[in-house]
């Protein structure tokens, strides 16, 4: 359990992002953004709760919200679309989730240790799901017709008319430079220290990909020097 | 005969002279209108008087022409304060380009680039659902477009890693910045190694939460010269910079807006088959209109103006008949991080607010989509809902899909149906076209192509920056 000076400082936190006075106007407890809320249909969760804690700066509340709470929120912004004031809880849920991360929270580490595995590809390939992530044994709930015609998935993948697409473990393929370019946004955004607050195995393992895929690169870029 | 639809309330005033009595105008006597007290005298207008009268109320109370005021700002017009302090450079949309202007929620005006397109592709849908963009690329083809002059496809594009954001809060603001001005930036200098000038191509986002995302992020870079500054470093540092400057792009063009605005050509000079026996369903994607909602196409001539045209206007052109239903303005479920890791929350939430309405109330044929995550969430969530007693079933595809299904596309070779889990023979078997042959077809294609005898939309060398 944090100190309250600790959840003082989280508050703090949620508070000095630029985008907190654009997210949050007011509120008169309407309700609306619950009434429309998804994920108020099947969580203990309301987004007019989340803004009243916040607009009223209840900050041992809000730093229980953050437990759980936030991370039902499906991020849809149906309420940021309906509410009278022009909040967006869907947007101060966001701040929050990222303020979680930054802190280390524990309950942030919990619910995003399933999501590992999406991660790793996001942040080492720039695609989120890939062909041969959505194979029928990794979704059974999405029953027997996953895939109508029956045959070998590098070759179904090849039957697509688009070079680009003809890939199985990236969604595209993805030119060496991109993916490098992309590696040097993830660092100097500090996307990679959030990752290893989160997840030290992980930055690990994407560390050693980012690694050898620059030296991939380092090495592309003198063959094409010799080659001129 | 005054149009009395829903959301279109007596727009020509008829009603409003003495002793009418229509639907909207709650008189109970038949004499004017009821609750004004015995004050109240008829004004004995005729019909074109009271229209002329009452054209101011109908002004300020219609959204689309409601004067905002300070309440809403439009970023493009400090975009381009930004340009002419010499801080940014506008991605222009020019002739070259075709642009078809369109109204947005509040009736500003957004231009629609057809022509010259850099395909921004989406990493759900090509992961996922390919029939998306290759149906897509397929029209452009049919409009005689030339890959490498009219359209670019390439490999040097990341995804815009909102997905992941939204889903686990890793990223921020920053990052997510980079990326999109990265991208844009690419999708800027793209056709120079083609022979074209800088500019030439205009980004088309596929995905419906790309579309969303960006325009958040540019409006957050135009208002922030803090985040301008940080990210100047970063793409500096990636040799992204036009003359030192980021750019940015005059409109963020969502792939079914495309559609939208082609829509009129594609049914008259492309449709073969003949749909007005289909049922269609629309979901339009939240992340569509509602992030950054004043930018989303309302088209008074589609649903009454009152929802977002896009993906509707298709199914309406094509002659379908688009059915309304009661949970049309909910989410999919699909929840980013809820679809891998919670998933009894997106299939509960898919099948009961959407594929069950769509099938009891409207007996939909089809539910249409425009975005990636809804059609996943929807397509691939119905077969579980037999363990609940939920047996309800609707062929889920996107606008472009089934417009090219319309057009005489091959459903598995173009359309790719063969991908989607929602029973989608039922639909191309209702169109008239034979599921079974179209599927011995591919099964024979697939061994042409195993012999390395594959059928392109574009020359491959294209993608890797080779000539067209």
């Amino acid at each position: 359990m944090a100190t309250y000076a600790e959840m003082q400082e989280i508050y703090d936190d949620i508070r000095s992002d630029f985008r907190y006075d654009h997210e949050l106007n007011g509120c008169l407890n309407c309700g609306i953004c619950t009434a429309t809320c998804p994920s108020a249909q099947f969580y203990d969760y309301s987004p007019r709760e989340i803004v009243q804690l916040l607009w009223t700066g209840n900050v041992e509340q809000i730093y229980d919200a953050m437990q759980e709470k936030i991370w039902a929120c499906a991020q849809c912004m149906t309420c940021a679309a309906r509410c009278p004031f022009k909040n967006s809880p869907g947007g101060l849920v966001m701040i929050m989730r990222e303020v979680a991360i930054k802190h280390g929270m524990q309950s942030a580490k919990d619910v995003l240790r399933p999501f590992g595995r999406v991660m790793l590809k996001l942040i080492t390939t720039g695609n989120q799901l890939s062909p041969d992530m959505i194979q029928p044994d990794h979704f059974p709930d999405w029953g027997p017709n996953i895939q109508k015609v029956e045959g070998d998935l590098k070759t179904l993948r090849k039957a697509i008319p688009v070079k680009t697409l003809q890939t199985t473990d990236t969604a595209w393929e993805v030119s060496l430079k991109t993916s490098v370019e992309m590696y040097t946004i993830w660092e100097m955004t500090g996307v990679m220290d959030a990752l290893e607050t989160m997840d030290e195995n992980l930055f690990d393992v994407i560390e050693d990909f980012i690694d050898e895929k620059r030296d991939d690169y380092e090495d592309w870029l003198e063959e094409q020097e010799d080659d001129d | 005969m005054a149009d009395q639809t829903p959301g279109n309330h007596n727009m020509h005033g008829e009603g409003a002279g003495a002793g009418t009595m229509k639907p909207g105008f709650h008189n109970t006597d038949g004499q004017g209108v009821a609750g004004h007290g015995s004050f109240f005298q008829q004004t004995n207008l005729s019909a074109e008087e009271a229209t002329q009268a009452t054209e101011w109320v109908r002004k300020h109370v219609d959204r689309r022409t409601v004067d905002l005021g300070e309440r809403m700002d439009d970023i493009r017009e400090h975009m381009w304060e930004l340009e002419k302090d010499g801080q940014i450079i506008v991605h222009r949309i020019t002739d070259d380009h075709e642009p078809v202007d369109v109204q947005t929620l509040f009736g500003w005006n957004k231009r629609v680039p057809t022509k010259q397109l850099w395909h921004h592709k989406s990493c759900g849908q090509c992961g996922n659902i390919p029939g998306y963009p290759t149906s897509l690329m397929w029209f452009m083809n049919k409009f005689g477009f030339v890959p490498g002059k009219d359209y670019l496809d390439e490999t040097d594009q990341t995804s815009c890693t909102a997905w992941n954001y939204h889903g686990s809060g890793i990223g921020n603001v920053e990052s997510l910045a980079a990326v999109f001005l990265r991208n844009f930036h690419q999708a800027y200098v793209s056709g120079q190694k083609h022979g074209h000038e800088a500019g030439h191509f205009f980004p088309l986002v596929h995905c419906g939460t790309s579309f969303g995302n960006y325009k958040e992020i540019r409006k957050y870079l135009v208002e922030s010269s803090e985040l301008r500054e940080k990210v100047t470093k970063i793409l500096g540092k990636l040799g992204r910079l036009v003359d030192g400057k980021l750019v940015i792009p005059e409109e963020v063009i969502h792939y079914s807006e495309w559609v939208h605005v082609m829509r009129n050509r594609i049914a008259s000079e492309l449709q073969t088959v003949d749909v007005s026996n289909v049922r269609v369903t629309m979901h339009a994607a939240c992340h569509y209109y509602k992030m950054v909602h004043e930018d989303a196409i309302y088209d008074p001539t589609v649903l009454g103006g009152n929802r977002t045209a896009v993906g509707s206007s298709m199914a309406q052109a094509l002659g379908a008949q688009l059915i309304d239903y009661s949970t049309w303005y909910d989410c999919c479920g699909f929840g980013f991080r809820h679809i891998i890791s919670e998933r009894e929350f997106t299939r509960s939430f898919t099948m009961d607010r959407k594929i069950k309405v769509a099938k009891q109330e409207a007996n939909a044929d089809v539910m249409l989509g425009i975005d990636t995550g809804c059609i996943t969430t929807m397509d691939k969530n119905q077969w579980i809902g037999k363990s609940h007693e939920q047996d309800f079933s609707v062929p889920i595809m996107a606008d472009v899909q089934f417009a090219a299904l319309a057009c005489g596309a091959d459903p598995f070779k173009i359309v790719q149906l063969q991908w989607h889990a929602s029973p989608c023979e039922e639909l191309v078997e209702k169109m008239g076209i034979s599921w079974t042959e179209a599927k011995n077809n591919f099964e024979t294609y697939l061994k042409e192509v195993e012999a390395g005898n594959i059928e392109y939309l574009y020359n491959p060398e294209l993608a890797l920056g080779g000539k067209a």
